[in-house]
């Protein structure tokens, strides 16, 4: 919307008469474009058209029923042009026996023609008639326009309740026609069929607070409440800018983890086999060989193998510094169980373990094991090994997943809005507001933007 | 806005993951003692691990 554009030279010149009915003036602005005007004073609808200006249709309701938000000859700039709001109607629908009603504007400019504005619960739409007809779809439920698919929305019979002003159509009270709605947000395609004749429009959602700033008027436009049909959604850009850079940030991630797995050193720093014998009684535990833990802090990843069969070995460790006195304290099992029964063959455990410390600060260290199990197993032989700045794999599944938590959830919010949004149509929910249509929609974007979108 | 936001978001998380790899850091705890005197060296026995009198699993299917 803008300020600019062609203006109408001159001031229109209004045309004053008075109501056959009550007497009140009547204000005509339209320069004999409008077909009926309704009489502010007693609503009675008059043939514009007919210079005595015949009563069509009386109808009782308080003055001052349904004000219009924006007064009837109030002056605005839509799209670079000024209109002026001649007319103002109330239409209603029942669904499931509950009524909906909205506003329609009717605005004429005398170069321009007519031009609509309707609101519900503070949502508007700027209207206008289409140039040329839709394409209906194969399957009936969705409509092409200029390249561009609508998705049936909803069908109800809209009643006209209330009228005001000047329109360019013969309009009734109590007159019913047959509304359907396709939408493509932020524009909306309607049809309305009355007997044979269907006549189509196509609406674009406004802002309300745009046109109280195009019309001047004073105070805030209200505030819109819930989702509107073909209100655009104002998460979709972002759901398609996280996919996009949750997608950069991913590959960055593989190639960290390909970086850092070529770099680490993984690097082997103590390894010896030992032996328990579980009929010896007395002390068992010993310390091993000293040996050295070099370069920067990292992780030592210590692996017992031990040739338990049907039975188990639990090692106390504690892997100490020689130089500080810290000592890492942890135990560990292995335990190994297999065999038969009515089910067939199972096993449980197996004969090898690893475990991960974490930051270890370079230095010398050995090992305190002190190895248990049930006695009179015999003999059991087991494996030390203890390798320093191994990758964790782990780390690279939590930043992925780290990266999808913020992505996943503007989506979720977005498919909120279009459930919200769809909640309201024939249908009752999304066509798309299942996971599945939302990974799609989400990998659509991806791929979008990946063959060179703008984003 | 967004972009901004996930920009210095990935980035935070990227560097993270680097700087636990780089530092070792793992998702196991470990129990960690101060001071552990130099004699357990010439008589291991004399260490009591917090690990020690472990209730072991002896059972199988």
């Amino acid at each position: 919307m803008s300020d600019q554009g062609p203006v109408p030279a001159g001031t229109p010149q209004l045309k004053s008469l008075n109501c056959p009915n009550c007497g009140a003036t009547l204000t005509l602005r339209t320069f004999g474009q409008a077909v009926t005007v309704v009489c502010a004073g007693c609503h009675s609808i008059l043939d514009a058209q007919d210079p005595r200006l015949k009563i069509l249709q009386t109808f009782q309701v308080a003055t001052g029923e349904d004000r219009p938000l924006i007064p009837l000859g109030t002056r605005g700039t839509i799209r670079g042009t000024k209109y002026e709001a001649i007319g103002f109607q109330r239409r209603s629908i029942r669904v499931d026996g509950i009524p909906y009603s909205w506003h329609e504007y009717v605005l004429f400019n005398p170069y321009q023609g007519f031009r609509y504005l309707t609101e519900y619960d503070g949502h508007w739409n700027d209207t206008s008639p289409l140039r040329s007809l839709p394409s209906l779809g194969r399957v009936g439920n969705t409509l092409t326009y200029l390249g561009e698919t609508y998705q049936h929305f909803q069908t109800a019979n809209a009643t006209t309740s209330f009228v005001l002003g000047e329109f360019p159509w013969q309009v009734r009270v109590g007159e019913s026609v047959e509304v359907s709605d396709y939408v493509s947000p932020p524009r909306v395609i309607s049809s309305e069929k009355t007997g044979n004749e269907v006549t189509w429009s196509m609406g674009e959602y406004i802002a309300g607070r745009d046109l109280w700033k195009a019309f001047q008027l004073a105070g805030d436009a209200p505030a819109p409440i819930g989702v509107f049909e073909n209100q655009p959604s104002p998460l979709r850009a972002n759901v398609r800018t996280t996919w996009t850079m949750v997608t950069v940030f991913l590959t960055l991630l593989v190639a960290l983890a390909v970086a850092v797995y070529s770099t680490a050193r993984d690097e082997p720093v103590f390894e010896d086999s030992y032996s328990y014998n579980t009929n010896v009684r007395g002390e068992a535990s010993f310390v091993t060989d000293m040996f050295e833990l070099k370069g920067h802090t990292s992780d030592v990843v210590l692996t017992t193998s031990a040739d338990v069969d049907n039975n188990w070995i639990y090692l106390n460790y504690a892997l100490i510094n020689e130089d500080t006195g810290h000592a890492y304290d942890f135990g560990r099992e292995v335990s190994y169980y297999h065999g038969h029964d009515a089910d067939g063959s199972w096993s449980e455990g197996g004969q090898k373990d690893s475990v991960t410390l974490p930051s270890v600060a370079p230095g010398h260290y050995y090992l305190r094991i002190e190895p248990e199990s049930d006695p009179h197993h015999g003999n059991i032989s087991y494996r030390v090994a203890l390798r320093r700045d191994v990758p964790q794999i782990g780390f690279f599944w939590l930043g992925g997943l780290l990266l999808l938590i913020p992505a996943l959830l503007i989506s979720w919010r977005s498919m909120n809005f279009e459930h919200l949004r769809w909640a309201e149509s024939d249908y009752g929910g999304a066509p798309s507001a299942s996971f599945l249509g939302a990974v799609e929609s989400a990998v659509s974007s991806v791929k979008d933007s990946m063959d060179g979108g703008d984003e | 806005m967004i972009r901004s936001f996930f920009l210095i978001y990935g980035i935070a998380v990227l560097a993270g993951v680097s700087f636990a790899e780089y530092r070792g850091w793992s998702l196991n705890r470990v129990d960690e003692v101060p001071n552990v005197p130099k004699s357990v060296r010439d008589n291991p026995g004399s260490y009591r691990s917090v690990y020690g009198y472990y209730h072991h699993y002896t059972g199988g299917k």
